[in-house]
């Protein structure tokens, strides 16, 4: 018989009533794990994945932490804000945030989508998660607090790694921002997978850019996956682009010098080369959708 | 020992309940408060069988912990059987037979019901999407469809 090395009814659980609250319990339990409304944790836990022994949960602040403001030319998504919040949100109906629309569309199941969160998509860290490409390619940013108070890190410096982010053991993300484009500015997000309902990507790609007479004034892509398995922006693909005519030619220099940048792996979803013939696909398509 | 009192307020009954950290609201639901109209599929928040709604809104029962209902409202279809649009839905899944083993039909009623009070104008493809979060292995959904949209066009 199998020794029960972990009971999961052990764990503790906290239940902070405000966010200065859950920094509190977090500086004084080092072991102590987040949980938002617990879409990704809670089936990591329940397999046995996750092993937490302290649980801080911080469902409960809502009225702090979920929100979508738009001033002074930022827009500023509360952590806690769901995926069906966000959709709701008239900003993501314009243009230059198409690749939100089309992300959110994407993104799980209806159910998935009320309970989601904008951080916890973000903290989960991993390349099947969408928001992080889309985020990435607006140049966003995010807001730690603690209780040695508050502190900017921008989302590619924070995202490390799979299932690992760049944050000390008291930090909670409590909010991600990027500066508004201006309305020159066009995107669009892909995802592919098997199926068009609670799909997990082979590949996501997400295009941001300004097409002005046909020259790139401007252009961010980023995806799931372009060195090993972390969400990552192309860069040298986007300086490849950057002041060029956008025509037949250029496009087809630009997917070869994309599939040049790309260093993906093979897993058991697809290999390394589906990834990025598709990829190169899927540029091809966003370029054409900013050069219209 | 079940160690966490949890306070919900459950098909319009306010209701106290001790849980433990690893419950959750789907096993809350059926075993504490014998709503069995909730039933666990995957238990992996992939197949939907196990939507409830929640402040009005449709979730999985099964990757929600228990803990995380505390303070609030929960809906299950045993709640709206006597709602008349429910009606409207349940009547018209039997004249469409759309149900064949009847394992996801509670959560396709509740997610059905769920679009035709929210939205005014529902065409077929925005029931597709609606119902698009639950599985099910008999009908081909075509079925489901059909029904949902005779209520919605009344």
């Amino acid at each position: 018989m199998e020794q029960a090395v972990f009971n999961l009814s052990q764990i503790e659980v906290f239940q902070p009533a405000s966010l200065k609250e859950a920094l509190k319990i977090l500086n004084d339990n080092r072991d102590a794990e987040i949980i938002a409304n617990a879409t990704d944790l809670w089936p990591r836990i329940m397999n046995g994945e996750v092993k937490p022994k302290k649980l801080v949960d911080i469902s409960g602040l809502r009225s702090e932490l979920s929100y979508v403001k738009r001033e002074k030319g930022v827009i500023r998504i509360g952590a806690l804000t769901t995926i069906s919040e966000l959709s709701e949100h008239q900003f993501v109906s314009e243009k230059r945030y198409r690749a939100f629309n089309d992300a959110i569309k994407l993104f799980g199941s209806p159910q998935i989508r009320n309970r989601a969160t904008v951080g916890g998509n973000i903290c989960a860290a991993s390349s099947s998660e969408d928001l992080i490409p889309v985020f990435l390619a607006y140049d966003a940013k995010v807001k730690l607090a603690s209780v040695d108070g508050e502190r900017i890190v921008s989302l590619d410096k924070f995202v490390v790694g799979k299932r690992e982010l760049s944050k000390r053991h008291n930090e909670m993300m409590t909010e991600v921002f990027f500066e508004e484009p201006d309305d020159g500015y066009s995107s669009v997000f892909y995802k592919i997978g098997r199926r068009n309902t609670l799909i997990i990507n082979l590949v996501n790609l997400a295009v941001v850019g300004k097409v002005q007479d046909k020259r790139v004034v401007d252009i961010r892509i980023a995806a799931n996956r372009v060195k090993g398995k972390i969400p990552e922006r192309a860069r040298k693909t986007e300086e490849f682009l950057k002041g060029r005519t956008l025509d037949e030619e250029t496009i087809a220099d630009a997917q070869r010098v994309f599939g040049e940048e790309l260093s993906l792996s093979d897993d058991f979803r697809a290999s390394a080369e589906y990834r990025k013939q598709v990829l190169k696909v899927l540029l091809k398509r966003g370029l054409n959708v900013l050069g219209v | 020992m079940k160690s966490l009192l949890i306070k919900m307020n459950v098909n319009g009954v306010d209701r106290e309940v001790l849980v433990d950290p690893d419950d959750r609201l789907l096993d809350v639901l059926r075993d504490e408060l014998n709503l069995k109209s909730v039933k666990e599929g995957c238990g992996t928040g992939d197949c939907g069988i196990c939507t409830v709604l929640m402040d009005g809104k449709p979730v999985l029962s099964c990757i929600i912990p228990a803990f995380q209902a505390n303070n609030h409202k929960i809906v299950t279809l045993e709640g709206l059987n006597s709602d008349p649009t429910m009606q409207k839905i349940q009547q018209s899944f039997r004249k469409y037979q759309a149900a064949q083993c009847g394992f996801c039909t509670p959560a396709m009623e509740v997610v059905g019901w769920h679009l035709l009070n929210t939205e005014k104008k529902v065409d077929k493809n925005r029931i597709k999407e609606a119902i698009s979060g639950v599985l099910c292995r008999c009908t081909g959904y075509y079925d489901i469809v059909d029904a949902v949209y005779e209520v919605a066009q009344q």
